[in-house]
């Protein structure tokens, strides 16, 4: 009975609870500020802008967790969207058959990080932001950075600029990645295994698990989910530049810390990010949506976050305090 | 956990059945009087927003918003994204404006969210940077590339004496209208200026400070140099800084295309000669009123002439609404200019 009372009250502070809040709000109210805000039409364009931050952000979760960093992810999406039209238009392969190969470019590039970091034993924060450069440079090389890649078919652009079903064609990958991504943090001895890396690599090593195995599977799963975030990517703009995702690395980690993960690693959920993930793109949907300035945006992503932080420390910090101020109570019962 | 999940699926399905089913509303408060008299919400999209360039055209866009009593929204990437224009472009379809004016940063790129406005019936023109044809109506073409590169290289002659070296600062090696602009300075160049030779091409992104290091190092390379010539509005201060702090004033020349205000120091101190550009107010004054025409049908495919409010009559060729030649600023004028 107590313990469940406790639990209870544990679900209503959780992080995750209270972002949900805080996303409902903003909701509620970009609908009652913001022009045409609350359609249909424009609920799918905000899962259709969320589609490539969100998997990223999907897959930069369990590296997080793992007390890692991935500042790598939007350059290889750049990279991989070169190579993609590059398999297509060049190479003349199908689009099916460069997706695969785009999607195996991806796993590779993840897995040169993964080497690193997880055998060479080398910081992720230094080895990505070398690979940050390292595939940017790439795609800027191949194409001499002048080279884009359009005229994709029509059959292609469906995946990024049509409906299906009445939802975003591309919003299912991202559902599935979703699911995927939760049985695997949460439901999994994989996901759990992520958690204690990130408390404490030693400690998980000398418990008997591969701990080299798990930090490799996390960086090049990341390099997978950037190969098919650039392939998305490429449909919905209808081209490919070696531009493509610029600084979508950030936006990725701030979804994932605003969604309650640690960044020392250990602590966080796959649905906080997700929330994270809305609660970013409604906010800057909504700011269009309200004819309010563009750069609100990055501002008040930065007060949502620093809210929602403080929002979830608040309740343990008293809570804490409850406990010291009942704690010599407690010894003088004992002596 | 479950219990989470159950809020999440909770929380969709709220939100997806909330949602009033395509009930978009046009944004002009009107929406039954007659269609002359409509209130219009024109949206206006610079290629990035803080860009003093930019700046100047949205000035002369909202005079043409006020004179003809439409709504003007403007709103731009702060970031380098190149989907941010396209994400930009989407939400004013949603909201329900009247007709895009849009500057395009990557031609392809935009052209599929500006033809996504056409097939809702916004009407689309663009300026400044064009899109795809099939994806905009008109084009408010600020110079022709031509006229351009060759005032550009008519300039640098006038100032060489028609022989000797010179160099070029780009904004960036890829962009469209930078491309163009370099390939009739060297067209000119060739056919009617041989004795002048380009001895490099620099990009400097679009950055003061790299310009400013690149112009350094062109002068230390080519000590002949008698002329640097941008055809970035960023470059032509960032060179002018650099030849300042040389000692070399007045032994290298300098000019390009660039902003009055921006380079008026530097013009009276004699480091700068000339700089040239159009008239970036006209531009934004011009579009507006025809994208303002455009939406209410009085300008039509296949008209020869424009007149736009205060500024008088302006040519179409094609699909092409001309702004006309572009002007030179230089020490007698400058002053007269604020932008």
């Amino acid at each position: 009975m107590n313990m469940d009372k406790h639990g209870s009250k544990n679900f209503l502070l959780r992080h995750e609870t209270i972002l949900f809040v805080a996303l409902v709000a903003e909701w509620i109210f970009f609908d009652a500020v913001g022009h045409n805000f609350g359609t249909y039409d424009n609920s799918c364009d905000i899962l259709r802008h969320s589609c490539e931050i969100g998997l990223l952000a999907l897959a930069m979760t369990p590296i997080i967790l793992t007390g890692g960093i991935d500042l790598s992810v939007g350059s290889l999406l750049g990279l991989c969207a070169i190579l993609f039209g590059k398999f297509w238009r060049d190479a003349g392969m199908p689009i099916p058959v460069a997706a695969v190969c785009t999607i195996g470019i991806g796993a590779l590039a993840g897995g040169f990080n993964a080497s690193l970091i997880a055998w060479l034993r080398l910081p992720p924060l230094i080895v990505t932001l070398g690979t940050f450069s390292l595939f940017r440079g790439l795609a800027e090389a191949i194409t001499h950075g002048v080279d884009t890649f359009t005229d994709f078919p029509n059959s292609f652009l469906f995946l990024g600029q049509e409906r299906w079903l009445g939802i975003p064609s591309q919003a299912p990958i991202f559902i599935f990645a979703a699911i995927f991504f939760w049985l695997l943090v949460h439901r999994t001895t994989f996901g759990r295994s992520f958690r204690a890396i990130g408390f404490s690599p030693e400690g998980t090593r000398f418990a008997g698990l591969p701990v080299a195995r798990r930090v490799a599977m996390v960086y090049v799963l990341a390099g997978i989910v950037s190969a098919i975030a650039a392939i998305i990517y490429t449909a919905r703009l209808g081209q490919a530049k070696a531009d493509a995702g610029t600084g979508y690395e950030l936006f990725a980690i701030t979804a994932v810390v605003l969604g309650g993960t640690s960044i020392f690693g250990g602590i966080g959920s796959i649905h906080g990010t997700v929330l994270g993930v809305a609660a970013i793109a409604v906010l800057h949907s909504g700011i269009a949506h309200a004819l309010l300035p563009g750069e609100m945006a990055g501002m008040l992503t930065g007060v949502l976050l620093i809210l929602a932080l403080a929002g979830s420390i608040l309740p343990k910090m008293i809570s804490g305090l409850c406990a010291r101020k009942s704690a010599p109570r407690l010894a003088k019962q004992i002596s | 956990m479950k219990r989470t999940f159950l809020l999440l699926l909770a929380a969709v399905i709220t939100i997806f059945s909330g949602c009033k089913k395509n009930s978009a509303v046009p944004l002009g408060d009107n929406a039954n009087s007659t269609p002359a008299a409509k209130k219009l919400t024109i949206a206006f999209l610079p290629k990035s927003k803080g860009n003093a360039y930019f700046v100047s055209c949205a000035k002369g866009a909202q005079r043409a918003a006020d004179e003809l009593g439409d709504k003007l929204i403007i709103d731009g990437p702060t970031d380098p994204d190149p989907a941010r224009q396209n994400e930009i472009v989407e939400n004013w379809i949603t909201l329900g404006v009247d007709v895009i004016a849009a500057a395009c940063e990557n031609k392809e790129g935009i052209s599929t969210a500006l033809r996504k406005a056409q097939a809702k019936g916004i009407k689309v023109i663009t300026y400044d940077a064009d899109a795809l044809p099939d994806a905009r109506s008109f084009f408010v073409n600020q110079a022709t590339p031509q006229g351009i590169g060759y005032s550009l290289m008519d300039e640098a002659a006038r100032l060489c004496e028609s022989n000797g070296e010179f160099a070029v600062i780009t904004g960036s090696l890829t962009a469209e209208n930078q491309v163009e602009w370099r390939k009739y300075v060297e067209e000119r160049r060739a056919a009617a200026y041989p004795d002048m030779k380009n001895v490099s091409v620099q990009a400097c992104d679009d950055l003061k400070d790299k310009a400013q290091s690149e112009a350094t190092a062109l002068m230390g390379a080519y000590p002949n140099l008698k002329l640097i010539l941008s055809t970035t509005s960023l470059g032509v201060p960032g060179a002018a800084e650099a030849i300042k702090q040389a000692g070399k004033t007045g032994v290298v020349k300098n000019i390009g295309l660039g902003l009055p205000s921006e380079n008026k120091r530097y013009v009276h101190d004699g480091v700068t000669q000339s700089v040239i550009l159009w008239k970036t107010e006209d531009l934004g004054y011009l579009t507006v009123y025809a994208a303002d025409a455009l939406a209410r049908s009085t300008l039509k495919p296949g008209d020869r002439t424009f007149r736009a409010g205060s500024l008088g009559e302006f040519q179409i060729e094609g699909d092409n609404i001309m702004l006309g030649k572009p002007f030179t600023f230089n020490k007698d004028n400058i002053d007269q200019f604020d932008f």
